[in-house]
């Protein structure tokens, strides 16, 4: 009895030895990349990925001497601790759900609109110069507004995608740099023409008029307008021709052209909708939350909507759950804070999940293949 | 007027010879075939090094050499991720960049707004300083200056198109499988090149912090990773043009500041976005007057594409 079970243990050593010695010798032997990883290890690798962010971030919180748990409760109990809680979630998610839609959509022509904070910030001078100078019933205004807004983020991408389409310009550089200008340009309107005079502390625009009715009791109707955008968007990419020729422009552009697509004419309409997203996502904002225009008023939305469309990896309804993720990161940073930590350490945590997703996916792609020398 | 001109002259070259260092390395890294888009963080995390060094006690140049080590070693982080695992490069580089002016932003909230504590000292030559106009722009300056703008850029130059080790460094960017053919091997010099071009942001950073600014604050690198980047691809990926291309956008941003100095009847938010918007033109530009697309062919063939031996 005793003697076998030694000697299974021998061979279980010498598996492993002679396991672990396939996977060092013949490395390019012992996996498979796959063509394309399968649904289910992409899935398992995401979350995995996410979580080995999240409890390395907790390790070093605790190396540097504060109690990570009480401080996983203390985001746990602000964020669904009661209804208000829940309500103030929600108004951070619903932006998040806008900006990581709007890069979702420009990854699915396989694009980066890295852009997604000037374009908030150039949708939300829209839609309060509009809400400040048109006199309507409070419907048509709200109406009015978020045009303005998406037409207006559309604007702010117009030269990035026009230079992308036809000239072959990097979009990340020129989209980015276009952030600062967005910057920029409301610190002008918040010092300069658009000041409230009547508002000697801080540099913002007068309270705009219009508001979107509640939902609930803080959380208003433009978080079911984002989710809604979402189906409506995961509708138009699944299930419509244009949604096809999208992918396969974005797949193999070659491909696309030879077949008769509009490959440009695509690309173009792909960053405006993506563009005039974030700039609905701007207008939300100053119609909803904020009521005015003023310098933070993006949060780093549009930064963090590109690690929601990278976690969604360019999926419309994977927006979701990706955009959830975020808010309660945005919240482990409010909570942080009130610990007297910087707010930006949970945008260092955020660059971690993204970078371990990175790394993820990519694993997913390998498969064990142990058969494979035999085989030959 | 002569007075303005030099010290538009002087923070042309400050202000250039961050962009440039840190172009200097994006170079390496891209010549080898990786897009590294973390430059704006790698610059964070080096200026804020360089603060921090700086305020313990270490002169300027040990704080640069901190801050140049601190890069290397986030630099190592997304090599491992790009060229070990082949994750999506585009992603890391921004992971990199966000995780890094984040953590830069949180490590350095208390030496916020304070100046630095020592900074590189200007050095007047003597005879060439009391030239009428190059000697206050160009002899009066810290000695890293002609570090930056002469010697690295030759020394790149050199190194790139002089050497084997260059003409390695090139195939790898150009076609990583005809190199791994001829006996180079692709990862390690991708990952040394990637290790080399964050060191070199990291000094970039250290630059911008102890020689121009000389302060630190949340978000001082301001979009000068991005710029960096538009610069090496406007520098046509030659070291060389990129002397030329640092110079103007240094005498751009340096228009701002004399715009602002001497009210201008232009908000100053305008004159702040001149770099940003001019960085746009000349991104633009090039392949709007060419009527070709040049630039896509100057470009390393196999930049940011991962290379797997298996896929041959």
């Amino acid at each position: 009895m005793a003697k076998s079970w030694a000697s299974s243990w021998a061979v279980n050593l010498r598996n492993i030895q002679k396991f672990f010695g396939s996977f060092f010798q013949k490395r390019t032997a012992s996996f498979l990349l796959l063509p394309a990883p399968g649904r289910w290890p992409l899935l398992i690798s995401r979350l995995l990925s996410i979580a080995t962010a999240l409890i390395f971030g907790g390790i070093v919180f605790t190396l540097c001497g504060y109690d990570t748990v009480r401080l996983a409760v203390d985001v746990a109990q602000a964020s669904f601790g009661d209804l208000f809680g829940l309500e103030d979630l929600g108004l951070i998610w619903s932006p998040l759900i806008l900006t990581g839609l709007a890069a979702a959509v420009a990854l699915r022509i396989g694009l980066w609109n890295i852009g997604g904070e000037g374009q908030f910030y150039a949708g939300a001078i829209a839609a309060t110069w509009v809400g400040l100078h048109v006199q309507a019933p409070a419907g048509i205004a709200l109406l009015l507004m978020a045009v303005a807004g998406f037409v207006a983020g559309a604007a702010w991408i117009l030269v990035p995608a026009l230079a992308r389409a036809w000239l072959a310009v990097d979009e990340i550089i020129t989209t980015l740099l276009l952030n600062f200008v967005a910057v920029l340009l409301v610190t002008y309107l918040c010092t300069g023409p658009m000041r409230d005079p009547a508002n000697a502390v801080t540099a913002a625009s007068a309270h705009v008029p219009y508001e979107i009715p509640p939902l609930l009791d803080d959380l208003h109707w433009g978080f079911a307008v984002s989710v809604v955008l979402v189906f409506a968007v995961a509708l138009l990419f699944g299930r419509s021709v244009w949604g096809y020729e999208v992918r396969v422009a974005g797949a193999n552009r070659h491909a696309a052209e030879y077949a008769g697509m509009r490959v440009r004419r695509r690309l173009m309409q792909v960053f405006l909708l993506s563009g005039g997203l974030a700039g609905l996502a701007g207008m939300l904002e100053v119609a909803g939350t904020v009521h005015r225009l003023e310098g933070g008023i993006s949060n780093n939305f549009g930064y963090l909507g590109i690690m929601v469309a990278a976690l969604a990896g360019a999926s419309p309804l994977a927006v979701l759950p990706a955009s959830f993720l975020l808010a309660l990161l945005l919240n482990a940073g409010i909570v942080l804070q009130s610990y007297g930590v910087s707010k930006y350490a949970v945008l260092a945590l955020t660059g971690l999940v993204l970078l371990s997703a990175a790394v993820g996916e990519r694993l997913a792609y390998y498969r064990l293949a142990p058969k494979l020398a035999s085989a030959r | 007027m002569i007075d303005v001109l030099t010290g538009m002259f002087v923070t042309a070259l400050l202000a250039g010879g961050v962009l440039l260092l840190g172009a200097l390395g994006e170079l390496i890294a891209e010549r080898a075939g990786v897009f590294n888009l973390g430059v704006e963080g790698l610059m964070a995390i080096g200026g804020v090094t360089g603060i921090i060094a700086v305020a313990n006690g270490a002169p300027a140049l040990l704080g640069m050499l901190c801050a140049m080590l601190a890069a290397a070693a986030f630099g190592c982080v997304f090599a491992a991720s790009i060229v070990l695992l082949r994750a999506n490069q585009t992603l890391c580089g921004l992971a990199l960049t966000v995780s890094g002016g984040g953590l830069a932003a949180a490590v350095g909230q208390s030496y916020s707004g304070h100046p630095a504590a020592a900074v590189f000292a200007s050095v007047h030559i003597p005879l060439l300083s009391a030239l009428p106009f190059l000697g206050r722009a160009v002899f009066s300056q810290n000695p890293i200056i002609y570090v930056i703008w002469i010697i690295l850029p030759l020394a790149l130059h050199a190194l790139l198109f002089r050497t084997r080790w260059g003409i390695s460094l090139r195939a790898v960017g150009e076609d990583p499988a005809a190199a791994d053919a001829s006996g180079v091997y692709v990862l390690r010099v991708q990952f040394a090149a990637v290790v080399a071009g964050a060191a070199l942001a990291g000094a970039a950073g250290a630059f911008l912090t102890l020689a121009y600014i000389t302060s630190w604050s949340d978000g001082i690198t301001g979009g000068r990773g991005w710029i960096v980047i538009a610069l090496v691809i406007f520098g046509g990926f030659k070291p060389l043009n990129m002397v030329l291309g640092a110079l103007l956008f240094g005498l751009i941003t340096a228009l701002g500041f004399v715009g602002q100095a001497r009210d201008w009847p232009v908000p100053p938010a305008f004159l702040s976005m001149m770099p940003y918007l001019a960085t746009i033109a000349c991104m633009i530009l090039p392949p709007l007057l060419a009527r070709q697309k040049r630039s896509r062919f100057l470009a390393p063939a196999a930049l940011g594409v991962p290379y797997f031996r298996e896929q041959r």
